[in-house]
């Protein structure tokens, strides 16, 4: 029907938005936001995830979820907390409390590379590094309070589990370390072009962009960082501190990017679809939209000979039908406009099917309650 | 505690420290004053007076003061009101053109500011109509880019 094939499926799973959605790394196992709590789906080929548990602990909307290598869950909430959750053999998950000693929501979360410690974004200007502590049998929270000035939205880990960028409402877009003693070696940041020391919660870089940043993603081989924010660009910022900045076509705001590969990033947000822009020699360019809802001119004849038909059949009750239709019409182009495969604005991606650091499928989740898969 | 949300929490942290309206406006390293820009504003007079409004269009779109004080700002808002308010309509759409996105961004915050007060209201067609052309021609990025950005004139 349409020559866009990039929408591989379509799984309308609540009524509520989806603020954030992750897979387990073999993809089976699919979180997702909801309200007070975290689905957790199974995922099977081609129908519907299977609804499998429901993570219930927190009493404010859960804002972020992510899953670590090793399958463990980690939720953040409105309520001032995180929860860990430990898969257990029967298929169900033990949560733990993270005391994240912050005084406002937390916002962001997101599993450093290893699975061992992770970052919580908040409103209280505090980013939370959060590892576990085999002495005490506790998670323990450090905080990166400078020079933070408003909510934190969006949190990255860069591979080497060190180097944190993060971005908020001060319209800064921050790279922190996140270097733990006893966790992380000086040689994972040996000739790290970004600096020399590494010393927990220092300021790496700091680029100012003015607008809210909503999201923001390491591509680490390249040692670059992309980030996205409220006045509808997609940056780019490489060690030497340069940017590469550039527009989005429909002019609204990206909320989500996610790396395709070292010269291709996919954007997402409120124009509902994904937009996808690659690298070019003279910095980075507009490549192409997915899935783009549109009024579609080669239907239109259709109507019109649909309506010589009527016509000729001359019978009084299909044209009054007709006539109807037509009143319908008025103030839009056409009746068969597309629409895209979201209804609302696309809150996060995360790479569904990966090779060799390319990203073939993509999932993500939106404001509408769906989650959607795309070719790329 | 239904008006939980009411609270004000930083008042039981003496360390909190209010985000301040300061601390978003990004910090220049020098400021104009209204002698400094005198030169713009006259040139931008004289653009208007000779009836080249591309000129004056370029010029007032291409330098915009934003490291200045409000009484400054005030005053270059006046002459760009002065110099948009005297096109003729048909010039419109080909000045806006004429624009790269910056410019085209710096044109939709001085349509929006000039609507906001009354000096502007008095011309508000003639804004409506600039207003209009550059969404024909820009589409929504010069409105999100006003919306979004701190550097305001």
């Amino acid at each position: 029907m349409s020559a866009d094939r990039s929408v591989q499926s379509i799984f309308k799973l609540t009524k509520a938005p989806i603020y954030s959605h992750c897979f387990s790394a073999d993809k089976s196992i699919l979180a997702i936001t909801h309200e007070n709590e975290c689905l957790i789906y199974r995922m099977n080929d081609s129908s519907q995830p299977q609804l499998v548990g429901t993570l219930k602990n927190h009493d404010k909307t859960v804002t972020a979820v992510d899953i670590s290598v090793h399958g463990r869950i980690i939720t953040c909430s409105q309520d001032r907390n995180a929860y860990v959750w430990e898969p257990l053999s029967d298929g169900t998950y033990k949560p733990t409390l993270v005391l994240l000693r912050i005084n406002r929501a937390a916002t962001a979360v997101q599993w450093a590379p290893n699975g061992y410690k992770f970052a919580v974004g908040s409103s209280a200007r505090i980013i939370a590094v959060c590892y576990y502590e085999h002495e005490n049998n506790w998670w323990v929270s450090k905080h990166i309070k400078k020079p933070i000035k408003s909510t934190i939205n969006c949190v990255s880990w860069h591979s080497n589990g060190v180097l944190l960028a993060a971005g908020g409402t001060d319209g800064y877009m921050r790279v922190f370390s996140g270097f733990i003693k006893g966790l992380d070696t000086k040689e994972s940041v040996a000739n790290s072009p970004w600096g020399d020391k590494f010393p927990f919660g220092s300021l790496v870089r700091e680029a100012y962009q003015g607008a809210y940043i909503h999201d923001v993603q390491w591509r680490s081989n390249v040692e670059q960082v992309a980030y996205v924010a409220h006045d509808g660009t997609l940056n780019i910022l490489d060690a030497n501190n340069n940017v590469s900045s550039i527009n989005a076509p429909d002019g609204l705001p990206f909320k989500t990017l996610l790396w395709i590969n070292d010269n291709e990033i996919l954007c997402g947000g409120y124009s509902r679809h994904p937009v996808l822009f690659s690298r070019a020699s003279n910095g980075w360019k507009f490549a192409k939209d997915l899935d783009k809802g549109s009024g579609s001119a080669e239907q239109e004849p259709a109507v019109t000979s649909n309506g010589e038909d009527e016509e000729e059949n001359q019978t009084f009750g299909i044209s009054a039908l007709r006539k109807f239709k037509e009143l319908d019409l008025k103030g839009k182009v056409s009746t068969n406009t597309k629409e895209s495969a979201h209804d609302n604005a696309i809150a996060g991606f995360v790479p569904f099917v990966e090779s060799n650091g390319h990203v073939q499928q993509v999932s993500s989740c939106g404001l509408d309650g769906k989650v959607v898969t795309y070719n790329i | 505690m239904s008006d939980w949300r009411r609270i004000d929490i930083d008042a039981y942290d003496p360390e909190s420290g209010r985000l301040n309206r300061e601390d978003l406006i990004p910090s220049y390293p020098n400021q104009i004053t209204l002698q400094d820009l005198q030169p713009t504003i006259s040139q931008l007079r004289s653009f208007a007076n000779s009836g080249d409004i591309n000129s004056a269009i370029q010029l007032a779109t291409s330098d915009v003061p934003y490291n200045t004080d409000e009484q400054t700002k005030l005053q270059y808002v006046y002459a760009v009101l002065e110099v948009l308010v005297q096109v003729r309509q048909a010039d419109v759409i080909n000045i806006i053109k004429g624009l790269n996105s910056q410019q085209q961004d710096s044109l939709a915050k001085f349509l929006y500011k000039g609507m906001s007060m009354p000096e502007g209201q008095k011309n508000g067609g003639i804004l409506l109509s600039w207003f209009e052309k550059l969404t024909q021609v820009a589409g929504v990025t010069p409105i999100v880019h006003y919306l979004s950005d701190r550097r305001t004139v």
